[in-house]
């Protein structure tokens, strides 16, 4: 048996966060290191792009986890009570703002670097960053989230119009998934209380997502 | 005749190394490969750098062959190329 505060927290959904957590981290490691030696054979560009996107959403959901244990502990309804009491709660939810965002950039920039020759990288960086400090200095989760918000759908804006004489295909709707459910799961981790009752089905859909990535990774990787 | 990509000239250069069991010169190499001597020598130390060559010096002249990493970049250029067309990178 464990300390009473720690099963409460288990009780409370906390283990519900950790196993979610879990999965998602293993799954995009999965990816990244399946890949690898595809990248040290091919010094592809793409396919750098493409692992650090999956390492970068390791370390978001890592960071995230820590994030919904804090809130689990001081029993915190949202972000807004790290800026009063809890100033390393504030900095963890930079450093996810951060690595989430650039998580997006790197998939997208790994499909579109060939048309902007890399030069949007330097962006994608100072956006996040910028994105990141927002965090610190709007404590207002509203604030937050529309910035968040408003940056992924522009960006997934520019990513459906640059390659739009493709046309629509799986990659395109799973990437698209991936996008709105990784932005459902940011409004979760800065506002818990607003899907209150639909969390299971956002991790079941976010699981599913990356579960189908790293699934169309092994079927070409295969045994490497 | 489509302009061949970067993975696709370093496979058709090691390609080439694979063929020749006893090595091959400079000039042999460079004249197989249909390419300007300034885009050779551009994949040419790019694949020497990472190990897909090594030099020999046979009868007073250099050779290269190809490397055991080199035979592994073969192998998996199929693998390399369909997961840059899956994932549209």
């Amino acid at each position: 048996m464990g300390p009473p505060m720690f099963e409460g927290m288990m009780g409370n959904g906390f283990g519900l966060e950790v196993l979610y957590s879990f999965v998602i981290i293993l799954v995009s490691l999965m990816i990244y290191f399946s890949t690898k030696e595809l990248y040290e054979l091919s010094s592809y560009k793409g396919i750098k792009y493409f692992r650090l996107s999956f390492l970068f959403f390791a370390i978001a959901y890592f960071v995230r986890s820590f994030i919904k244990f804090v809130m689990f502990y001081f029993s915190l309804g949202d972000v807004r009570s790290f800026h009063q009491d809890i100033f390393f709660g504030l900095i963890t939810l930079a450093l996810f703002s951060y690595f989430s965002s650039m998580a997006i950039f790197y998939l997208v920039e790994s499909v579109l670097y060939k048309k902007f020759n890399g030069k949007m990288l330097y962006v994608f960086h100072v956006v996040a960053i910028i994105i990141a400090f927002s965090v610190l200095f709007f404590i207002s989760p509203r604030v937050i989230l529309t910035i968040n918000v408003l940056l992924l759908a522009s960006v997934f804006t520019a990513y459906y119009f640059s390659r739009k004489e493709k046309g629509k295909n799986s990659l395109s709707v799973i990437y698209g998934l991936l996008a709105l459910f990784f932005t459902a799961n940011f409004i979760d981790t800065i506002l818990p209380d607003l899907f209150r009752g639909l969390q299971l089905w956002i991790y079941l859909v976010s699981i599913s997502i990356f579960l189908t990535i790293l699934y169309k990774v092994l079927r070409k990787v295969g045994a490497s | 005749m489509a302009k061949r990509g970067r993975l696709e000239i370093i496979r058709d250069l090691l390609l080439i190394l694979r063929e020749n069991h006893f090595g091959i010169k400079f000039t042999p190499l460079l004249r197989k490969t249909n390419l300007s001597s300034a885009r050779f020598s551009e994949y040419f130390e790019e694949i020497k750098s990472k190990d897909f060559i090594e030099e020999k010096i046979m009868e007073d002249q250099k050779r290269y062959f190809i490397t055991d990493k080199g035979q592994r970049f073969l192998e998996k250029y199929q693998t390399i190329s369909d997961f840059i067309s899956e994932f549209e990178l």
